[in-house]
């Protein structure tokens, strides 16, 4: 059994719910207080101890339906119909009856020389069985098994693994000495042909085994394939449903983000008497400190202004990084945020917002501010915010810029690029293009790009998460 | 202490809680592991009321600590009673000039003044917060903590101290330890994930919307002189609710409160009208409304199936059925 618990927790934690090795240890002694026979509880123990998110809630399930109930059920199926297949009128519990007889008959001088399996077979133990297979799947290395031309290979070492022709020959010459012992001979022929198909419902199961390892290698790998993808699958072109299973990821990178902030932060905390308002707070009392104030450590967090480029090329770009700061705005002291295809407006209502995510699709779609239909163009978004909006930045504010620089030829007014660099404590430019397609066609970026501090390719979240990592940590 | 998760179930029943296994062995599981229980799940299915009948089944007295944005150590541990420190300081004047008398040099003085610290910082100048009162009460209590994704991350980083080995150093003092170890039920709404530190630390319960069965029963042990029908009209109607696209769900809580109010009405069956009427009672959104208003006839279709069900059934009552008629005299 816990060699079982053991292997299902790796199954676990390969299909992408972390356990920790202490949770395995808490599903151990769970385990200790509760009586096993019913499944029901069984799995309650394991999933209240080892999986701690409701999103695993779903996996865990299927795993476990995977891992315990569908191959034990397979067993007990194979084994069942053996003895129901049998011909004429045969009762396996006589049989059983007729063995142990016969058996003893033989006496003691004759050594019974049966292997485990054998032993198991003849007993139908299933739970022997079980864990024979599991043992002997592992040791002919089945979990390397990669497609479904592999099945009758890893069958037949698993078989051999666990000697199972082995078993076979005890079990048909045990036949033999009953039947020289006078075990009738009806019987003894039916013996044999029930060996048969129990060695024949063995390697059924065997099989059956194989393919659930197949199936459960499926699944690791599609899962790991999608989570990674998600990470790492380029911001064009998302369906509606990437966009709604990504908005759920940024959300958690954000989460991780703010944890770590509140760690340090809780190093740093205590302050030192603050006298200054504590005496003047106390005056009531006669200037006796009834009230102690503290000062309150400062962390130096950085003013925002973020541009973005609302067109379809950019969009999920502006989206996430809108998400992202949304999430962390108390990591930040002041945010402002404007959009602009051509024209540029003012978005900073956004945060304010309850329901987030309908905000930001408002936001992408012009905010009631500008015309999103219209052509790109930087140079004139730019002047727009250096004649309105320069006053919005001082030597503590980083700008973050979102745009492919796609100026479709209009003039890309540097200039005001750099005006808002010279005020700004950084420029940070976010540009979903590699490099290198930077400043060729009708992308100006090689014009802007002496005039930012950061400029970096920014095609996936992963990518964007690195950023935003870089900003407020 | 609990023998099986199947008394767990009863002995919850007696306290008017409905629960299924997965909640009985998970609190089963956390009085034998002695180890925390995180209560997730969205709004009104029962997390607080766990805690508060659970406390009840066991007989520890719960003491509740309940989250929100900005609590503080001082707030949920302990706090030094300053104000009363400095009382006792003014009314034991003379005794400390007593104790400074004969002191020759200034360092003298102060360390006689050093002395008495103990004094001052002693459990006795302590006002102990739900934490600390729950640590070293001098029987076994539960511990709830509730709503704690409403604090403050820092605060989650500092419970998990607290949670890890039940004990607390206050510096001037010394370490207070667990008297008993309370068990300890942390609910949350999900307003934003746990880390994984503090969840590792407890076991994992979601309590997820009730199936109709159990959502039925919870109303009939809940609200008294509900006729059968109605109960299982209304739960239907709720089931087939949570189906939609709501901005905020109506949950057990919304199932009671409902339940209550058609109970007031001397409601006996739902019809649409009664439903658009009370819809309020269940939906908190303007918008929600709008759209289960717009899906009513589905929501209480199954009602109707079985209303012409019957007149199929008995031809006598096929006279009566005039409403269509009714309508069309009205255009
Ligand atoms: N299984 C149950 N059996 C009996 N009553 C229940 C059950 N579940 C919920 N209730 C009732 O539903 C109401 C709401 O429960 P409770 O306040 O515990 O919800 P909650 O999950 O803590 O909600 P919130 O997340 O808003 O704090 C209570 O009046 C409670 O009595
Ligand atoms: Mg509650």
């Amino acid at each position: 059994m816990q060699q079982k618990i053991v292997d299902f927790t790796n199954l676990l934690r390969k299909s992408g719910i972390r356990v920790s090795v202490a949770e395995s240890i808490d599903a151990f002694t769970a385990l200790d207080e509760l009586s096993l026979a019913d499944r029901g509880i069984f799995k309650d123990a394991l999933r209240t101890t080892m999986v701690k998110r409701s999103e695993d809630i779903a996996t865990f399930d299927q795993m476990f339906d995977l891992y315990w109930s569908a191959f034990y059920d397979g067993l007990r199926n194979s084994f069942d119909q053996a003895a129901g297949d049998m011909e004429g009128e045969f009762d396996l519990d006589q049989m059983m009856q007729a063995l142990q007889e016969g058996m003893q008959n033989m006496g003691g001088d004759q050594e019974l020389d049966l292997s485990e399996l054998a032993k198991a077979l003849l007993t139908q133990d299933l739970d022997k069985l079980e864990q024979l297979i599991r043992d002997a799947a592992e040791n002919a290395g089945v979990e390397r098994i990669e497609n479904m031309l592999q099945l009758g290979f890893f069958t037949r070492r698993t078989m051999e693994q666990m000697d199972a022709e082995g078993a076979g020959d005890q079990l048909r010459s045990l036949a033999q000495q009953l039947r020289e012992a006078g075990m009738g001979d009806a019987e003894a022929d039916a013996l044999l042909e029930l060996i048969d198909k129990f060695l024949e419902a063995l390697r059924k199961s065997v099989r059956n085994y194989t393919e659930r390892q197949l199936q459960q290698q499926n699944f690791d790998y599609m899962e790991k394939f999608r989570r990674e993808s998600l990470l790492e699958k380029s911001f064009y072109n998302l369906t509606e449903d990437e966009i709604k299973k990504m908005r759920e990821v940024v959300v958690r990178l954000a989460q991780r983000i703010k944890n770590v902030l509140s760690i340090r932060k809780r190093r740093l905390k205590k302050g030192k008497l603050d006298l200054h308002t504590m005496l003047r707070r106390n005056m009531a009392h006669g200037g006796v400190p009834f009230d102690l104030i503290f000062k309150q450590r400062r962390k130096d967090r950085p003013k925002l202004v973020i541009l973005c480029d609302v067109s379809s090329s950019v969009a999920n770009v502006s989206r996430f990084m809108l998400q992202f700061v949304y999430s962390l705005q108390e990591c930040f002291t002041k945010i402002r945020a404007f959009v602009f295809v051509s024209e540029l407006g003012e978005v900073t209502p956004v945060f304010k917002d309850k329901d987030i995510n309908d905000a930001i699709e408002k936001a992408l779609d012009g905010g009631d501010v500008i015309n999103v239909y219209t052509r790109s163009n930087f140079g004139f978004a730019f002047h727009h915010f250096w004649q309105n909006f320069l006053s919005s930045i001082d030597n503590k504010t980083t700008v973050l810029i979102l745009g492919d620089a796609r100026n479709n030829y209009n003039d890309p007014r540097a200039w005001c690029l750099r005006e808002i660099q010279n005020k700004a404590k950084d420029v940070v430019w976010l540009n979903p293009e590699s490099p290198s397609a930077w400043g060729f066609g009708d992308s100006v970026m090689d014009k802007y790009l002496p005039y930012t501090d950061v400029a970096e390719e920014c095609r996936n979240l992963k990518q964007l998460s690195r950023v935003v990592d870089r900003l407020v940590l | 202490m609990f023998d099986s998760p199947d008394e767990v179930i009863d002995q919850l029943e007696a306290q008017g809680y409905i629960c299924n296994k997965n909640i009985a062995t998970v609190v089963f599981l956390a009085e034998k592991l002695e180890k925390p229980v995180l209560v997730e799940g969205p709004a009104g299915v029962g997390k607080t009321e766990l805690a508060k009948v659970v406390s009840a089944a066991t007989g520890r007295p719960m003491i509740r600590l309940q989250c929100y944005e900005g609590l503080d150590e001082a707030k949920a541990l302990y706090e030094w009673e300053y104000s009363k420190q400095l009382l006792y300081t003014q009314i034991l004047k003379e005794k400390f000039a007593e104790t400074m008398a004969g002191a020759t040099t200034v360092k003298d003085a102060a360390d006689r003044v050093g002395q008495e610290d103990s004094v001052f910082f002693s459990e006795r100048f302590i006002v102990p917060r739900p934490l600390l009162r729950a640590i070293r009460a001098d029987e076994p209590t539960l511990l709830l903590i509730d709503e704690v994704d409403k604090s403050d991350p820092e605060f989650e980083a500092f419970l998990l101290e607290i949670l890890s080995d039940f004990q607390v150093t206050v510096p001037e003092v010394g370490t207070l330890e667990a008297v008993h170890k309370p068990l300890v039920f942390l609910t949350s709404n999900d307003a934003r994930e746990m880390s994984d530190a503090l969840k590792r630390r407890c076991l994992h319960l979601y309590i997820d919307f009730p199936n109709e069965e159990l959502e039925l029963r919870i109303l009939n042990k809940k609200v008294e002189g509900v006729e059968q029908r109605l109960a299982e009209e209304l739960v239907g109607v709720m089931q087939r609710l949570r189906k939609l696209d709501l901005k905020k769900t109506p949950s057990i809580s919304e199932t009671l409160d409902w339940a209550r109010a058609l109970l007031a009405l001397n409601a006996s069956e739902l019809d649409e009208d009664l439903v658009r009427d009370t819809l309020n009672v269940i939906l908190k959104y303007e918008g929600d409304i709008k759209k289960t208003q717009a899906e009513l006839g589905r929501l209480i279709t199954r009602k109707v199936e079985e209303g012409e069900e019957t007149q199929a059934g008995s031809d006598a009552k096929q006279p009566e059925k005039t409403k269509p008629a009714k309508k069309g005299v009205l255009h």
